[in-house]
């Protein structure tokens, strides 16, 4: 069990991941996903890739609606806007890889600063309704404007990296999960600051908060501008990934799986945005390897493949009725068992 | 004092995703000789109902090569994966299969899909493509040489359909009502040209939401254009079965045309009454025709007793396409490479499907411009042909 954890600086209680377990496992993680592209077929290098936009993603959502309670409909949009300003500046300006990525953060950041706005007045569900109008505003946008290449969108040529073309999976890999983890880490590390904590002390009770001397306004806004640069890189992410954007690649339904995905993961944890991220983006892969693995032939596939759809419905649902506080919960559980052993509280 | 400290961390989650790439990495084994064609099929979603038949057409039509000994002795193996219509999930299975087998042929289930795997069909350079999409976009051979289309492309079918107007009707007005998607809007903007160009006058173009339920402000402003034809394009059944009724009881006397995805005689049929002389392009024949010479019609109903929708005939023509060039690669002494396969299948000249499309085909572009019109007849529940086969230059 954990014991003597007891901390004699300040520096060393403020650390993320204080003991040496937690450091030797971090190693392992670091080693694991520096070599798991050399054993992975494109398959898998595909779904991680995937599951580190969405992560990317759904950590930015979690600062949002997580930490600071804003609940958000328009991820997908600011996702959208990053996405097009890498493809546009790609196209049209050739500029490096990590600047197009830092311009569609910043683009997807102004876009969200003002679907923010209204924050200041409307709380809750209806802050969620006024923030599918991004959707709907995104959408209209990029479908209706030539610049943008109409409803046709627009193909994106491979990221350009130290004069190589980043066109396969393996490749992007490499600079996919670097951003990610940096993105995650920044994340964690924010809930250490004072900005963090005033998102915290806003979701908890903003009228307290602001007789504490939290001024809402600049940081609700900070909280939404946050969360929508989150989009943005990942959405940038996303543009070298699928190499095509069209504005129907950020529909409204993918802001609610990034909702979906914080809320099963757990809100208000960094741990469970990658929970949730891995979980939605996994589970009906894994759902199709299980169905692949059933003694049927072909048309039997053709009437489980709905079951499915159903399965995973059925999941999500299980998990929110056993586990209402996430993933993340049933991870610190199974954590606090190890930590406590051999008692048992 | 002995501590036993059980690490925490989020390494913990990766390390079993990496033992499973570790397994997942040895591919399958398989015969090096099968000829395979993998599929993005959409069997649960929105497009279930034309996926399910397309799956059905597909299976079907590799069960009759094999029967018949393959092609050049090599069986054809279908591998499908199911994927809603969403592009990520056709791009997973893209991957799964293509890195499970080696895929000769490739089946795709969306627009979307076709253009975002181009760039890796055009790196790997070893599949040859189709799909459910009739996307203009996709018709450029210069663009995605290694895609194709089984059927004319969305301004070919508005052309087709066009150009039966303006024999039937010289100088009549028309109006286009399509949904604010992609799909919609993908032939609006060259079929105008069209129209202008045959005589006819586009009295009005009415945009509707892909999901919309209410559209009894589009009825209005219908009338309000009194047009002679409507056409109906990027749906597949709602909201056309609104405007046909309440244009109806507003005594609307216009006639009413659809494009290839909605001329299902099932989703045609569901509007009852209405459907009387709906009318459309479609380049297959339909499960039930009778025609003397489609002998391919004939061994699908004795397979399949109950109505196949036109999903399953395109499904079964992509798989003939494919068991052609194949074979026609393979007697060349070619290599299966999709530069290869590509110019075996623009070689096709007059090619008989079997009686699935009226007339032998050529292959044109990336697309195959045959189409005939045909007519709801609700007395007998079926489509029937209101014009001969078209061939578009």
């Amino acid at each position: 069990m954990r014991i003597a954890t007891a901390k004699q600086t300040y520096l060393a209680d403020e650390a993320l991941f204080d003991t040496r377990t937690q450091h030797v496992w971090l190693a392992l993680l670091a080693a694991s996903l520096v070599l798991f592209p050399f054993f992975a077929n494109a398959y898998w290098l595909y779904l991680a890739c995937l599951v580190a936009i969405n992560i990317a993603s759904a950590t930015g959502l979690n600062i949002l609606t997580g930490y600071t309670g804003l609940v958000s409909l328009g991820q997908a949009a600011f996702m959208g806007l990053g996405a097009y300003t890498v493809a546009v500046m790609e196209l049209h300006l050739g500029t490096p890889v990590l600047l197009n990525l830092l311009a569609g953060g910043i683009v997807a950041m102004l876009g969200g600063l003002l679907v923010g706005i209204p924050s200041l007045r409307v709380k809750g569900l209806y802050l969620a309704i006024s923030t599918i109008a991004a959707s709907f505003i995104a959408h209209f946008i990029f479908a209706n404007w030539q610049f943008t290449g109409g409803t046709s969108g627009l193909q994106v040529p491979p990221a350009r990296v130290l004069g190589m073309d980043l066109d396969t999976s393996f490749k992007i890999y490499w600079l996919i999960v670097p951003v990610t983890v940096l993105m995650v880490l920044g994340a964690a590390n924010l809930f250490r600051t004072r900005i963090g904590r005033a998102f915290i002390a806003i979701r908890d009770r903003d009228i307290s908060a602001e007789v504490l001397g939290i001024r809402l306004l600049r940081y609700k806004l900070l909280s939404f501008g946050l969360s929508s640069f989150y989009a943005g890189v990942a959405g940038g992410l996303w543009a070298y990934f699928f190499r095509v954007v069209t504005p129907e690649s950020f529909p409204l339904i993918m802001s609610i799986f990034f909702l979906a995905a914080i809320i099963v993961g757990g809100m208000g944890s960094i741990l469970g945005s990658i929970l949730g991220a891995i979980f939605m983006t996994m589970v009906p892969e894994f759902l199709k390897l299980v169905v692949g693995w059933l003694p049927v032939g072909g048309d039997a596939l053709r009437l489980i493949s709905p079951v499915r759809t159903i399965v995973f419905g059925l999941l999500i649902v299980g998990f929110l009725i056993f586990e209402p506080h996430g993933l993340a919960e049933i991870w610190r559980r199974v954590r606090r068992f190890f930590h406590l052993w051999p008692f048992r509280t | 004092m002995k501590r036993i400290r059980i690490g925490s961390g989020l390494s913990r989650l990766l390390a079993p995703l990496g033992l499973a790439a570790a397994l997942a990495a040895a591919p399958a084994a398989q015969a090096a000789e099968d000829l395979v064609l993998g599929g993005s099929i959409p069997l649960s979603g929105v497009f279930a109902f034309a996926g399910q038949g397309i799956h059905a057409g597909i299976t079907d039509y590799v069960k009759i090569i094999n029967d018949q000994g393959g092609i050049k002795g090599r069986k054809l193996r279908y591998v499908p994966e199911d994927t809603a219509y969403k592009v990520d999930a056709s791009v997973a299975a893209f991957k799964k299969i293509t890195s499970q087998n080696k895929v000769n042929f490739y089946y795709g289930d969306s627009t979307g899909f076709s253009k975002t795997i181009n760039a890796e069909l055009n790196r790997t350079g070893d599949i040859l493509m189709t799909g459910a999409s009739f996307a203009t976009e996709l018709n450029d051979p210069a663009k995605y040489p290694a895609q194709f289309m089984l059927g004319p492309d969305y301004t070919e079918m508005f052309g087709i359909l066009l150009r039966y107007i303006a024999k039937e009707q010289p100088g009549a007005k028309v109006a286009f009502v399509y949904s604010d998607t992609e799909f919609g809007r993908d032939p609006i903007a060259s079929s105008r040209a069209v129209a202008e160009k045959l005589g006819l006058k586009v009295a009005t173009e009415i945009m509707t939401p892909p999901g919309s339920v209410d559209v009894s402000t589009e009825v209005i402003k219908l009338r309000r254009a009194d047009p002679d034809f409507t056409i109906f394009h990027g749906y597949v059944l709602a909201p056309i079965p609104e405007f046909v009724g309440q244009g109806k009881r507003m005594g609307l006397k216009t006639r009413y045309m659809g494009t290839f995805w909605t001329m299902d005689n099932s989703t045609v049929m569901q509007m009852g009454e209405d459907a009387e002389g709906f009318m459309g392009v479609m380049p297959y024949r339909y499960y039930y025709d009778q025609a003397a010479d489609a002998p391919m019609l004939k061994k699908i109903r004795e397979m399949r007793p109950q109505y196949q929708s036109t999903g399953y005939m395109q499904g079964f023509l992509a798989a003939m396409l494919f068991s052609e060039v194949a074979k026609r690669t393979l007697d060349a002494g070619k290599d299966l490479t999709a530069a290869n396969m590509k110019a075996a299948l623009d070689g096709i000249k007059d090619f008989d499907t079997g009686g699935l499309i009226g007339v032998p085909i050529t292959i044109k572009g990336n697309s195959i411009p045959v189409g005939r019109i045909y007519r709801a007849d609700v007395k007998q529940k079926q489509m029937v042909p209101a014009s001969d086969w078209i061939v578009l230059k």
